[in-house]
């Protein structure tokens, strides 16, 4: 597989804060990859790190094999439209699809045309007057219609409503598999998007947490919920992610089970249930907070 | 590499033409308020003349009517154009993959393509007045002395102020951009301690004779063309700042 975006010790300090700390990852062409975490965990940092726009403090940076700072060779290859995207004051969404033809390759004038009318932006109006989820829409018809090689959508949906949202997930899937493109999705809105992802990167306090396959993490961890005492019994000492317990009741999160294993839990009278990616990464990047409160 | 976008975009031409992708506010308001200020001061103009029976007394108002200010409308509205093409289109340039030398280029033939325009806009005008006999009142808007004596020299001076509006409003906003509000204020304390300590040293020294008289001796068009060193330090000054910004929310 080809890497668009090779990254090794990355880090990024404000102050005393590494916004991005000793990141090392690789994203791989043509597939859609999750970038999740908590606000403030550094995603809008990396992704700006990845198109040039801020500097690292310390390791490399590879996109399209190259360094993308000041690289116009490779940021003509990207489209980074940010959830906080300033738009000039006097310009309409008419204004930024008619300029975004100048600077995408790639870009398609009557995708854009299309989406605008299914979102339902107005195309005659300033984008100061715009809702937040009609703002929110010309920066996804933007991302969709530039059909940039690396595409980066952060946090793509804020102010959107549901239906919009779906509009937004089957226009993605769809153009993506006309027009294959590697694509870098920044979200909370975990569970909605968990079906859209090839792989997950997780990243908390600045660290890359969880670096995986979504199909390999979604099979990675079990609920195990039962009576506390057949539960601690089932759980031995295997390493816990979560527990809730409420009276005689318990429900623990595990890693994965071989097939014997869920038969013996089984037998011992206890319920096995999966755990969705975004219970899944709400306990990875919860964990440390727990325990220091414990 | 196979992957990165074989079509190549000329992309300093591309960034020209995004500042003038809305022309409202660059090209048609400007010309609109414009010709309004004109039209309105020939009216009070008129009124006044009405109202003055006496002619040797209209030669006097008349004589007032020599140094009008209204022309520097096109002035101070383009240091708000530069701020604005800077502040809001630099976030929007790097969201398009812009890189900031590729900016910086596009956005200095813009103030170019602009100067040169109003400039001639503004000489125009001056033809127009000295040709209406000052619109008709003996009024003067473009063709006043401090612009020059000839269209040609006005055209120079109109040209050499916007270019120093332009790029030095410029680069007070790549100031804004990368270092926000506790930015702009130490620079412009630090420029305010720089021009009261320059003037205290000219005192101190007693220079105001010498730098009275070196003005006298470069003249109107001489003086005008040492501004030309200012925007081009503040030209190159504003590309070193924006080098090193990150758009910010």
């Amino acid at each position: 597989m080809t890497a668009v975006v090779e990254v090794s010790g990355l880090t990024r300090t404000f102050g005393s804060l590494a916004a991005v700390n000793d990141a090392t990852f690789r994203v791989e062409q043509n597939q859609i990859y999750g970038l999740l975490g908590r606000n403030g965990a550094g995603k809008t940092t990396l992704m700006q790190l990845l198109t040039g726009q801020q500097f690292a403090s310390a390791g490399s940076i590879r996109v399209f094999g190259e360094n993308p700072v000041e690289n116009a060779a490779v940021l003509q290859s990207t489209c980074f439209i940010k959830e906080s995207q300033k738009y000039p004051d006097d310009f309409q969404p008419r204004h930024v699809f008619k300029s975004a033809a100048w600077f995408f390759p790639n870009w398609d004038a009557d995708f854009a045309a299309q989406l605008a009318i299914e979102f339902r932006v107005p195309l005659k109006r300033k984008m100061k007057k715009l809702s937040r989820g009609q703002v929110s829409a010309v920066g996804v018809i933007v991302g969709l219609a530039s059909r940039a090689p690396l595409t980066f959508f952060d946090e793509p949906y804020l102010g959107l409503d549901a239906v919009a949202r779906q509009l937004f997930y089957d226009r993605l899937l769809e153009d993506f598999a006309e027009h294959p493109r590697s694509i870098i999705l920044s979200t909370h809105l975990i569970d909605e998007v968990s079906n859209l992802l090839e792989h997950v990167l997780v990243i908390d306090e600045g660290r890359i947490i969880i670096d995986a396959p979504a199909d390999d993490l979604r099979g990675s961890a079990t609920n195990v919920v039962g009576s506390a005492t057949a539960v601690d019994a089932f759980v031995g000492s295997r390493p816990v992610l979560h527990r809730d317990g409420i009276g005689g009741l318990a429900s623990v999160t595990i890693g994965a089970l071989t097939p014997t294993e869920r038969a013996a839990a089984r037998t011992a009278g206890l319920e096995l249930s999966p755990v969705s990616l975004q219970q899944l990464i709400i306990r990875t990047t919860t964990e440390k907070e727990t325990e220091q409160s414990a | 590499m196979s992957a990165v976008a074989t079509r190549s975009h000329n992309r300093v031409l591309s960034v020209v033409k995004l500042h003038f992708t809305n022309p409202w506010t660059t090209i048609t308001f400007p010309w609109i308020v414009m010709l309004t200020i004109i039209a309105l001061t020939v009216l009070v103009w008129m009124l006044v003349l009405a109202n003055i029976p006496d002619p040797a007394d209209r030669a006097g108002a008349r004589e007032g009517f020599g140094y009008s200010g209204s022309s520097g409308f096109i002035f101070v509205y383009m240091i708000v154009v530069a701020v604005q093409s800077i502040n809001t289109m630099f976030p929007f340039a790097q969201g398009y993959g812009v890189t900031r030398r590729n900016f910086a280029l596009g956005t200095a033939a813009y103030f170019v393509i602009l100067s040169v325009f109003y400039s001639v806009g503004l000489t125009i005008l001056s033809i127009i007045e000295d040709a209406t006999g000052g619109w008709g009142v003996g009024g003067s808007l473009f063709s006043v002395a401090y612009f020059g004596e000839t269209p040609a020299q006005r055209l120079f001076v109109f040209f050499a102020i916007l270019i120093l509006f332009f790029f030095a409003g410029s680069a007070i906003a790549a100031v804004y951009v990368r270092w926000k509000g506790i930015g702009i204020t130490t620079f412009f304390i630090a420029f305010g301690f720089l021009l009261v300590g320059a003037g205290a040293l000219a005192t101190l020294v007693e220079g105001w004779d010498e730098i009275g008289a070196w003005f006298a001796a470069a003249g109107l068009l001489g003086s005008f063309a040492w501004s030309f060193v200012i925007s081009a330090l503040a030209a190159i000054g504003g590309y070193a700042v924006l080098r090193r910004a990150t758009p910010k929310n």
